[in-house]
């Protein structure tokens, strides 16, 4: 008498691709309450960032970005968070972001792939 | 005659030994995911496991799939003890640091849990570790135990 087995519950996406001639690893997740994101060159998650979305009493949301693991004095990491976030909140979605970045290099262009990646295949 | 796969060879094996489950193992290439459920006392219990080269990220959840505290665990040098970490949630509850603790030990790389098992379940705690670590043990991610002559 076996009781049915749950269907697992958080909807996710694995893909790979080329930014500037590094192989990255992009793994997207849509919890209840976040999205994870987790993009790597370097066969690990790097620097784990957290933005959030705060509603306050004024039309526009203001976010707040923070780096909780890793590097913290990194401004391009943190940009990437603040764009996908700003993507996730005008896509009609208030729920936080946990992205892990490990990435090769930290230029413009490495993240502007990344973000790009990202939303191309998002899950909100 | 054909040649069976590993994998399929692995599968059959798994269903014959009469633990059902829904395994759902995917390659993206870098990142090989894995995902499961069972039911424990009508507790529906989640894994998620997401192996990179030098580290593994594993979800647990608990009848919900919020994504709860998320800690990190590491072995430090020089006497390889480990250390954990919360890097998310986590102030006032500490359910999920062990089992990231425990992980550190098995597998010998660096783990970053999220748990959302709530308070004060140590039974659903252990039980989960449980399945978590046969399930790595199954997918190899494991290390010997006979490792070194240290004693």
């Amino acid at each position: 008498m076996d009781s049915s087995v749950p269907r697992f519950p958080v909807p996710y996406k694995n893909l790979s691709l080329d930014i500037k001639g590094n192989k990255t690893d992009v793994v997207l997740c849509s919890y209840d309450d976040h999205f994870l994101v987790i993009a790597t060159q370097i066969g690990a998650m790097g620097t784990i960032l957290h933005a959030r979305k705060e509603e306050g009493v004024s039309i526009e949301p203001t976010f707040n970005v923070s780096a909780v693991f890793g590097k913290r004095d990194e401004p391009m990491l943190l940009a990437c968070a603040r764009q996908l976030i700003q993507h996730i909140s005008i896509s009609g979605s208030s729920r936080s972001l946990v992205i892990s970045l490990g990435l090769k290099d930290h230029s413009a262009e490495t993240l502007k792939g990344v973000v790009s990646a990202v939303i191309e295949n998002r899950l909100w | 005659m054909a040649r069976e796969e590993p994998d399929v060879k692995a599968l059959n094996e798994a269903i014959s030994s009469a633990l059902v489950f829904n395994d759902e193992v995917k390659d993206g290439g870098g990142v090989q995911i894995t995902c499961f459920s069972e039911v424990v006392n009508d507790v529906a219990l989640h894994f998620q496991i997401l192996r990179l080269l030098k580290q593994i990220y594993v979800w647990i959840g608990c009848d919900s799939a919020k994504l709860g505290r998320i800690y990190a665990a590491a072995p430090t040098r020089p006497k390889d003890m480990i250390s954990v970490t919360s890097i998310l949630g986590g102030a006032s509850d500490n359910t999920g640091a062990g089992i990231a603790r425990r992980l550190v030990l098995k597998t010998g790389l660096n783990i970053i849990l999220a748990c959302n098992i709530p308070k004060n379940s140590p039974m659903l705690e252990a039980e989960a570790e449980k399945m978590l670590v046969q399930k790595l043990i199954q997918l190899g991610y494991t290390r010997a135990k006979a490792e070194g002559s240290s004693s």
